[in-house]
């Protein structure tokens, strides 16, 4: 286990900036996932981790001592890459043997280990196959044994799971987090898929242009997003008008709300108006008779989509555009397209996000 | 509301049904065996015409059809398999076709690894570079080489050996393509950063990681070399060695049926090698990659 810290780090590959001024630190036995989407620079920090590449500026600090030169052998990473990486001439056990044989350990010691790992990732069965002969998730068990297998000081994985369909991602997502728990390797692991990084990370680094916007364990990124963008990457938002009262609170359809915001545009602050962010689960839906008691043009139902634990029902607004609102259990039974309703930003779902 | 429909009526000017996909399915399916059917033949039918005049024992002037199947005999074979001549020229080419293997081989792998896995901008430039040879043509190389080498080396033309830098060379498109197809077949870059990742160090990476991947590449460019070596006339010819293609020209004319039958059964024998070699590399999972061969 150690304890991994980049320190205002940069990467420029010809005239594009993969990291700007990257700071990270990862505790020790931590998983944290860097999270973004295609070019925000998370492979490039991982492979700076691993030493594949070289930082143009800033240094990479393992336990404290600088590796920022130190080569990629000398490292003592495990890495999983997307594309499984296994050695096409190797069985899944001399695969996993490999790192230990390189490191010249006793016969007894790699028979000993790899049986473990064979086990302990249920590979026992496929131990004399080669990776042609293997799925794509017995692929990656097997990767991700090898990567252990050295007892690495940390634990890399390039989306791991991104080549693998629904079932099994969920099925080795859950298992790399269970092994790396049991292990309590220091683990970086890149993805692009946020219900990935949610379920599986401690703390999960949201990654723009080569920027960290934002470091947080999973439950506060999803109800205290630091900025519209990382709160629309982690989850489909709202944009909606918000205006301050003269009290101070902010409003938006009418609807007092905590805001999460601290970096609000000073212009904002004073026009008194701004954009807030705001979830489909935040959003309150209640169905209204076919016209108000004012007779002011309610929102209405546009479609209504079951999708299993929720409903998600899209809403035409007088005031907004569409609106996109998750409604849990029966209250969306009795919806119907057409429908007039009354909507609301529910306080008890977090706050919500001002631009 | 009621809903009515009435029969399609012909007109003149009506379109004719389009084929359904299933049948042209079939046409496409059909065309494909058309098309095999006549590449089999225009490979096939020179050499059954070459096996009927070496192994049948009926005048050429009198092969028909009707006699198709009559008086076949290995005799002529047997006959080529004697002449000592045969086997000097078979050990000398065999000699000069590992060698070109070898020297080609300790050329351009370290090449091409190093072109895929740290400069893959260059490949273009290799690629271009090792068709050089083809650009000129033999007796400009031989001509060229042969006046260099006369006054400062002459010892270098007058042996047998100085012909394999000569086949290395002439090899050198096929070698090239065949480990750069393969290298980049298994995605060799990614393979070096997780032996790297695991402690390993190049030479380690080389030698356990790239080539054993890279065998079915590495018999591919061997073969070629030696295919290239194998049939290769004009250079032996121009400096006045023997090996087995000018050994099978001038026994050809001696004896023109059991020279044929020798270049028949050369011609089985290597092909019947070569996929050995290719099964039992697809046995491994290790299959040939030919792409931009």
């Amino acid at each position: 286990m150690a304890t991994i810290e980049m320190t205002a780090v940069r990467k420029e590959f010809g005239t594009t900036v993969a990291l700007a001024d990257l700071h990270l630190r990862v505790e020790s036995g931590e998983l944290v996932c860097l999270l973004g989407p295609s070019g925000c620079g998370k492979t490039t920090a991982l492979r700076l981790l691993a030493g594949f590449e070289s930082p143009d500026a800033g240094r990479i600090l393992v336990d404290g001592s600088d590796v920022t030169t130190v080569p990629p052998k000398d490292r003592q990473f495990g890495m999983v890459f997307q594309e499984y990486s296994l050695f096409p001439n190797l069985t899944a056990r001399q695969n996993v043997e490999f790192g230990l044989k390189v490191r010249r350990k006793g016969a007894r010691e790699i028979a000993a280990t790899v049986d473990r790992l064979l086990e302990v990732t249920r590979l026992e069965k496929h131990a004399a196959k080669f990776p042609h002969q293997m799925s794509g998730g017995q692929k990656q068990r097997v990767a991700l044994a090898r990567a252990i297998a050295t007892e690495p000081r940390l634990l890399l994985l390039d989306e791991p799971l991104s080549a693998l369909d629904a079932q099994v991602r969920e099925h080795l997502r859950d298992e790399i987090r269970r092994l790396q728990q049991e292990v309590g390797v220091t683990t970086v692991f890149v993805t692009h898929d946020q219900h990935e990084a949610m379920a599986v990370a401690d703390r999960v680094a949201v990654m723009r242009d080569g920027v960290l916007e934002q470091i947080d364990p999973p439950r506060t990124l999803w109800s205290r997003p630091a900025t519209a963008f990382v709160a629309g990457f982690v989850g489909t938002v709202n944009r909606l008008s918000a205006t301050r009262r003269a009290d101070g609170a902010w409003r938006v359809l009418g609807s007092a709300v905590e805001v999460a915001d601290d970096g609000l545009p000073m212009d904002a602050l004073a026009a008194g108006r701004a954009t807030a962010v705001v979830r489909p689960e935040q959003i309150g839906v209640r169905a209204l008779p076919q016209r108000d008691a004012d007779g002011a043009e309610p929102a209405r139902v546009r479609s209504v989509s079951f999708l299993g634990a929720f409903t998600r029902v899209v809403l035409t607004h007088p005031d907004e555009d569409l609106i996109t609102a998750d409604l849990l259990g029966e209250a969306a039974q009795d919806l119907r397209v057409g429908d007039p309703v009354a909507v609301t930003v529910r306080s008890a779902a977090g706050a919500v996000v001002l631009q | 509301m009621s809903a009515t429909t009435s029969p399609v009526r012909s007109s003149p000017t009506a379109r004719p049904p389009r084929l359904g996909a299933a049948a042209r399915r079939r046409g496409a399916g059909a065309g494909r065996w058309v098309l095999l059917a006549a590449l089999g033949l225009f490979f096939l039918v020179p050499q059954l015409a070459m096996a009927r005049f070496a192994f049948q024992n009926i005048p050429v002037a009198t092969l028909t059809l009707s006699n198709l199947t009559e008086s076949w005999s290995l005799r002529r074979l047997g006959e080529a398999l004697t002449e000592p001549g045969l086997w000097e020229a078979t050990q000398v080419s065999v000699t000069l076709a590992v060698l070109a293997i070898v020297l080609n081989l300790a050329l351009l792998l370290p090449l091409a690894v190093l072109a895929e896995i740290r400069a893959p901008r260059l490949r273009p430039v290799l690629t271009g570079v090792t068709l050089l040879p083809w650009v000129i043509p033999p007796i400009a190389l031989v001509v060229g080489v042969a006046a260099t080498f006369r006054t400062i080396a002459p010892w270098f033309l007058s042996s047998t050996l100085s012909l394999v830098p000569f086949y290395a060379l002439w090899a050198m498109p096929f070698t090239y393509r065949a480990l750069d197809a393969g290298l980049r077949g298994m995605n060799a870059r990614t393979l070096v950063e997780a032996a790297q990742g695991l402690g390993a160090s190049m030479p380690t990476v080389l030698f356990r990681v790239i080539v054993p991947n890279m065998s079915a590449s590495i018999v591919a460019a061997g073969g070629l070399t030696a295919a290239t070596v194998l049939g290769e006339f004009a250079f032996a010819s121009l400096l006045l060695k023997e090996t087995l293609p000018t050994y099978l020209v001038v026994y050809q004319r001696q004896a023109p049926q059991a020279g044929m039958a020798l270049a028949l059964t050369l011609l089985l024998l290597t092909t019947l090698a070569l996929g050995a070699v290719v099964q039992l590399l697809r046995r491994r999972g290790l299959g040939v990659t030919t792409t931009g061969i």
